[in-house]
């Protein structure tokens, strides 16, 4: 039974990495209608930024904000120059698809003589280790907790509160209808590509702060776990992301118990297989959405 | 009209006023030297057979399609292939016949999103406007606006349209998924209080005959032409109406190249 609690607090932890990464990714569905295959390796080039920084001798909170400073950039970078030249010609979802898996390769293989094929690691104080019952984590675990929950918080009151995030969110349900009311889509997906960029940036920083170590090769695990989260909650649906983040951040952990480490993957998607066949659409996606965004 | 008719008076100045347009989705153009103006507290109604180019129209002067030829031009204004973003800060609005509102959007967001154009402290004062023409949104602004009937849906998408207080107002079949009555008091009441207010109202309407009792103006549009237009009571007299109006889809042919009849 300690074994179960001891890995559903891991849960909590690869919960939080994974929902500020999903929401980040499904937003980014949601508001441009992309899939981005390049979100797991934008990730990791960030995760670099910051072990840039970090190895510099800054502390690793502060190369955090540098990494979500440059997923930031580069996710709005990648989406002006590239996806979005191509969305205005009217590329298919399928298309675009292809695009940013190409996107992917090319920051991999870009980014692979810069800092090598190496795991590396960051320089941090993990701190004391907090023990609640069998569940024992660390001072950065629990920080990460937190970060996630306020990220969650904020990116709720951004869509709920603002105008801009009600723009977005307009924009996202009807792009068409939304230039027709006088919003600067635009502009309005421009931002949203630097929010959800930042997100990506921070997520990567968290991922590589989490595990002991991190390379390259790393992109495509995270990108994988990633889409059974958004696609589990809802395409497009960040608070289906937040909800998906939590069942696969879980059932990875706690299946790890159970059997093995190795079948972690495996019994994530078991468990999205499972619900694309009772609901298709996803939790929290009404019926079609990924249809009609399609 | 009858008291139209027996009194034709000038017609307005046009606010909105297309001249010989064409355009369509990339491929064939689907409108083909379409002329139509509007002018202000004037109602002018499109009607014609399914397939007849009047949502492309529609979706043209509003800037969602491209112009191939012709201009539009907005109080004397070119604005042929303006966006869709400068035609609505310009005080065109647009209600289209399907997807006319922000689905996961609450019904007080969706007017929100309506007034996006203008200043934050304003919007409250427009949303009461709206509520104002529109009293039965009052207690659903809550409500997320897929929950709502179809009926109210429609008067939020025109709603929405209100709160930038157009001096266009473009509607394309806002009936068309309405059980009759409804459909009767959207066109009878709230389409021509429209007009009343001074707006230019341009109504494409599969309920040919409520249009034309509303209308000031009719055209009628067959395979992407303008086929007819006139006053509506000049238009019911003609012998051949009927015909060419209903029978439209099955026995006229496209009329490339051939006049437009004044009745």
């Amino acid at each position: 039974m300690s074994l179960y609690l001891a890995a559903f607090g891991f849960g909590l932890v690869s919960t939080s990495v994974l929902a500020i990464a999903a929401v980040g990714f499904t937003m980014q569905f949601g508001i441009s209608n992309m899939i981005n295959l390049a979100y797991g390796e934008v990730m990791i080039a960030a995760a670099y930024a910051s072990y840039g920084l970090n190895n510099a001798g800054i502390n690793i909170w502060v190369s955090l904000l540098g990494g979500a400073v440059f997923g930031s950039v580069s996710s709005y970078l990648i989406n002006r120059v590239l996806y979005a030249p191509f969305q205005k010609k009217g590329t298919a979802l399928i298309g675009m698809v292809i695009i940013s898996l190409a996107a992917s390769l090319m920051i991999a293989n870009v980014l692979l003589p810069i800092v090598g094929y190496y795991s590396v690691s960051y320089r941090q104080n993990v701190g004391p280790t907090f023990h609640a019952g069998s569940i024992a984590l660390t001072g950065v675990q629990l920080a990460i907790m937190g970060l996630a929950i306020v990220l969650m918080l904020v990116i709720h009151s951004l869509l709920k509160l603002t105008r801009l995030g009600k723009a977005m969110r307009a924009t996202s349900a009807n792009p068409t209808l939304a230039r027709n009311c006088g919003i600067p889509t635009r502009r309005v997906i421009d931002t949203a590509w630097l929010i959800t960029g930042a997100l990506c940036g921070v997520a990567g920083t968290v991922a590589g702060m989490n595990s002991d170590t991190f390379a390259v090769a790393s992109g495509a695990g995270f990108l994988i776990s990633i889409i059974a989260a958004a696609v589990l909650g809802g395409a497009g649906n960040p608070y289906g992301a937040m909800i998906g983040a939590l069942l696969i951040g879980e059932v990875t952990e706690i299946s790890a118990a159970a059997f093995s480490p190795e079948y972690k993957e495996v019994a994530a998607f078991a468990i999205l297989v499972l619900v694309m066949v009772l609901r298709p659409q996803g939790l929290l996606a009404k019926r079609g959405t990924l249809a009609a965004a399609g | 009209m009858s008291d139209s008719a027996a009194t034709p008076a000038a017609r307005p100045a046009p606010l909105l006023w297309a001249e010989d347009i064409t355009s369509g989705y990339g491929g064939v153009p689907v409108v083909r030297g379409v002329s139509i103006a509007v002018g202000p507290g004037e109602i002018v109604a499109v009607i014609g057979p399914n397939g007849a180019g009047k949502s492309t129209l529609l979706k043209t002067l509003v800037g969602i399609l491209r112009v191939s030829s012709g201009r539009v031009m907005l109080e004397g204004n070119d604005v042929t292939n303006h966006s869709p973003e400068e035609l609505a800060r310009r005080g065109v609005g647009y209600v289209p016949q399907v997807q006319d509102i922000f689905e996961p959007l609450t019904a007080l967001e969706n007017l929100e999103m309506g007034g996006y154009l203008l200043p934050q402290a304003s919007i409250r004062g427009r949303v009461d406007a709206v509520i104002e023409v529109f009293p039965a949104l009052a207690p659903l602004l809550k409500r997320r606006a897929d929950k709502l009937s179809g009926g109210e849906r429609k008067m939020l998408a025109i709603g929405r349209v209100l709160m930038l207080d157009p001096r266009v107002v473009i509607l394309d079949e806002p009936t068309a998924n309405l059980a009759p009555q409804l459909a009767d008091t959207l066109l009878g009441e709230h389409v021509r209080a429209l007009g009343a207010r001074g707006k230019a109202v341009l109504l494409v309407e599969q309920r040919a005959r409520a249009a034309l009792d509303i209308a000031a103006w009719t055209s009628v549009l067959v395979s992407g032409a303008t086929r007819l237009e006139g006053r509506p009571g000049e238009l019911l007299e003609r012998q051949d109406f009927e015909e060419l109006f209903l029978g439209a889809s099955t026995s006229l042919t496209p009329v490339s190249g051939s006049e437009v009849e004044i009745a």
